[in-house]
């Protein structure tokens, strides 16, 4: 009872797969955009003096980054209704991620603040900046060269575990794929056509991470490429 | 924290008999990192106007010494009197507005350059100046291009630290530093990290500046320029000052033996 | 308290499904993933080409489409596979293109210079590659195929969704008949979170002894 058909006739589903794309977008973008600004003052925690902040900041992490996603989505719809805090599914799925983006994003961002040098900061201080404007205008510009490419990719990485939502009844993608795929019995040509659907984005966006860990990366391999032409016999250990 | 105006009064008849009132005034500076005392109970005084050197073996505690003075690194014990601001050390962690009062008095230049490589030499120059000082855009890119144009890279201006050879970027440090209008200047081994041709353009800006009758503290192992430029030299070893007084004093004839052991091993430099 | 013992003893018990689809899926990936750096590494675009193929479509689709094409999908071409099988293919294939990538970035962290200074030393391509680079290439993959290690324990969830009785679909199960899913659930998460923390404690120990010993490469 071989069926290739699935082969040609994936397309067909598309259309049906489409208001899933769309609700897994939405949940991509909300759950990335708070995220990403807990993860921020997570990683500024980590590094705080107080032993007390820290540690709670790397408990709140460790916690986000060690569970699976499926488990943080169970827990939210099927387990937050036991201490009062009762979720619709895509407001779950919404918490469930961006807890995971906070978490995720967290060590992204603190390795982008730490890869700025020590010097940055002297040299900030020595004209008397204020710590705003350091990290206003000397340090998270020099830090998002190297967070931005990977917190790029946690976006896609969340735009797939959108994926799981449809576990608690989440109308997106996969819970299309089901709808559609059971008329027929046609499993293999509805979820070839999710695959298709998630590649239409994640493929354009590993292009783009691409891109920019050509394009970004740390001012020095950058202005050594530029100044080839006009290099000096001197060191030049810009931004050492 | 000011000083009474009585002692300040003491302070400067206590001083009639030097060239010039010192600018900075250190008294009994220690610093320890752990176990090493990389600053121990130094006394300094840097007079106005004037260029002081500090020379000594490495590890003796010179960086760590001048970076006590901006408050980079801050000292576990001793006074700090600079200008009109005078800071004890020991008891509670100093206030970040006496840190910053401190370090509006003074630019640094350091021997890693530190420029801010995602922004150009003018940006670079003006960005303090905006931000602290309050000075509007214009005006602030407006001298900043005046000191670029100081220190001999007016053309630079809309280059990137990465697109400018070491001593060029040293020199853009050093209009940065300028730029703040401190009344005294600290060098933590300006030329170290460069080849010696190009380091004389470094030595020959700070020349200038010298003319110019900027106080300045410069953390050297340029001799020459030590025993020329200099109004007075600091011998630093193990932390500690054994030394100091008249360059040729020192140069020819010093009176540490150790002095003399660190000077016969770098000479003709 | 006698009352939760059955079904948390019940979640308990699906640690052992866990892991074993963890590492073995790992080590699927460990193993095959060489002959697929060979691929990325090699003069022939096309061979190059395939690996990009392969490693950006298996990791651009989310791992529970994989799941239910590897389980659901099959059958309509007539094959039909059991949730154990189709899970540890499915894990084996995701670990494999994340493994190849991990040792594809490896490998462009060794310095050019360790290749020329090994053929200056009239070193063949067997033993440079053996004593000059596959260390220098542990040591630089290491913290990654550890945090790649845990990523897999992660995605060993999603087995649950295709009727494989791990501690998710354990706790989904109590969750129904006894109710409380957040006792059910964060006992299943503790478990993880017990799998995956010496994991991680281990590697940043490793990391850390390794880097201190040797300048950054």
């Amino acid at each position: 009872m071989s069926d290739f058909s699935w082969l040609y006739d994936w397309p067909a589903h598309i259309p049906n797969l489409l208001p899933g794309l769309w609700t897994a977008i939405v949940i991509t973008v909300i759950a990335c955009s708070v995220g990403y600004v807990l993860g921020f003052f997570l990683a500024l925690m980590t590094e705080a003096p107080l032993r007390a902040v820290r540690y709670t900041a790397v408990v709140i992490v460790e916690v986000g980054r060690g569970l699976p996603i499926l488990v943080l989505m169970y827990i939210a719809y099927q387990g937050l209704p036991q201490v009062g805090v009762l979720l619709d599914p895509m407001p779950s799925a919404i918490a469930a991620l961006t807890y995971s983006a906070a978490a995720y994003s967290t060590e992204m961002i603190r390795a982008g603040l730490a890869s700025v040098p020590r010097g940055q900061f002297e040299a900030a201080a020595a004209v008397s900046l204020s710590r705003a404007d350091t990290y206003r205008f000397i340090i998270v510009p020099q830090a998002a060269r190297i967070s931005i490419p990977p917190l790029v990719n946690l976006t896609i990485t969340i735009f797939q575990a959108t994926s799981l939502a449809t576990v608690i009844t989440v109308s997106e993608i996969m819970h299309h794929a089901y709808l559609s795929g059971s008329i027929n019995f046609q499993y293999m040509s509805v979820y070839v056509a999710a695959a298709v659907l998630y590649l239409s984005i994640t493929l354009p966006g590993a292009i783009l991470t691409g891109y920019l860990e050509k394009n970004l990366g740390s001012p020095t391999k950058n202005a050594r490429r530029t100044s080839i032409r006009k290099r000096v016999t001197t060191k030049t250990p810009a931004g050492v | 924290m000011s000083v009474p105006s009585m002692s300040r009064a003491r302070l400067q008849s206590e001083n009639q008999a030097a060239m010039n009132a010192p600018y900075l005034t250190a008294e009994s500076l220690t610093k320890t990192f752990g176990e090493h005392r990389a600053v121990d109970e130094v006394s300094l005084s840097v007079p106005q106007g004037e260029v002081t050197s500090i020379i000594g073996p490495s590890g003796a505690g010179k960086s760590s010494f001048i970076r006590c003075l901006n408050l980079l690194e801050v000292p576990d014990s001793g006074r700090l009197r600079i200008g009109d601001d005078a800071l004890q050390f020991g008891g509670a962690e100093p206030r970040r507005s006496e840190i910053q009062a401190v370090r509006r008095h003074t630019g640094m230049v350091f021997q890693a350059f530190n420029l801010f490589p995602h922004l150009t030499a003018l940006k670079n120059v003006a960005l303090a100046q905006m931000r602290v000082l309050g000075r509007s855009r214009k005006e602030a890119e407006d001298r900043a291009m005046a000191q670029l144009e100081r220190v001999g890279l007016a053309d630079k201006a809309g280059s990137y630290p990465g697109q400018c050879s070491g001593g060029q970027q040293q020199r853009i440090a050093i209009a940065r530093a300028l730029a703040m209008d401190p009344d005294l200047m600290l060098f933590d081994e300006p030329t170290s990290g460069l080849d010696p041709e190009i380091g004389a353009e470094i030595l020959t800006v700070m020349r200038e500046l010298a003319a110019d009758k900027m106080t300045m503290l410069v953390v050297t192992h340029e001799m020459e320029f030590a025993r020329h430029v200099s109004n007075q030299i600091v011998v630093m070893v193990d932390g500690a000052v054994i030394e100091q007084g008249e360059p040729d004093k020192i140069m020819s004839d010093p009176e540490h033996q150790r002095t003399k052991q660190f000077l016969s091993a770098v000479l003709g430099r | 308290m006698d009352y939760w013992i059955e079904p948390l003893r019940y979640i308990a018990f699906g640690t052992g499904m866990t892991v074993m689809l963890t590492f073995g899926a790992a080590i699927i990936g460990i193993v095959l993933a060489v002959p697929l750096l060979l691929m990325a590494r090699s003069r022939f675009t096309a061979l190059r080409g395939l690996y990009h193929a392969f490693v950006h479509i298996v990791r651009g689709v989310p791992t529970l489409v994989w799941l239910f094409i590897a389980f659901f999908g099959v059958t309509q071409i007539g094959i039909v596979l059991d949730p154990i099988t189709s899970a540890m293919l499915t894990l084996g294939m995701i670990a494999t293109a994340n493994m190849a990538e991990i040792y594809r970035g490896g490998m462009q962290a060794i310095p050019a210079g360790q290749w020329e200074a090994a053929h200056a030393l009239s070193l063949d391509r067997s033993a440079t590659a053996r004593d000059i680079i596959a260390p220098q290439l542990f040591r630089a993959v290491s913290p990654s195929v550890a945090t790649q290690v845990i990523g897999l324990l992660k995605d060993s969830a999603l087995v649950s969704t295709i009727g494989v009785a791990d501690l998710v679909f354990r706790a989904g199960l109590m969750t129904q008949n006894y109710g409380n899913g957040l006792v059910m659930f964060a006992f299943a998460g503790l478990i993880y979170l017990a799998l995956s923390l010496p994991v991680g404690a281990l590697s940043r120990y490793v990391h850390a002894r390794i880097t201190r010993r040797y300048a950054v490469v």
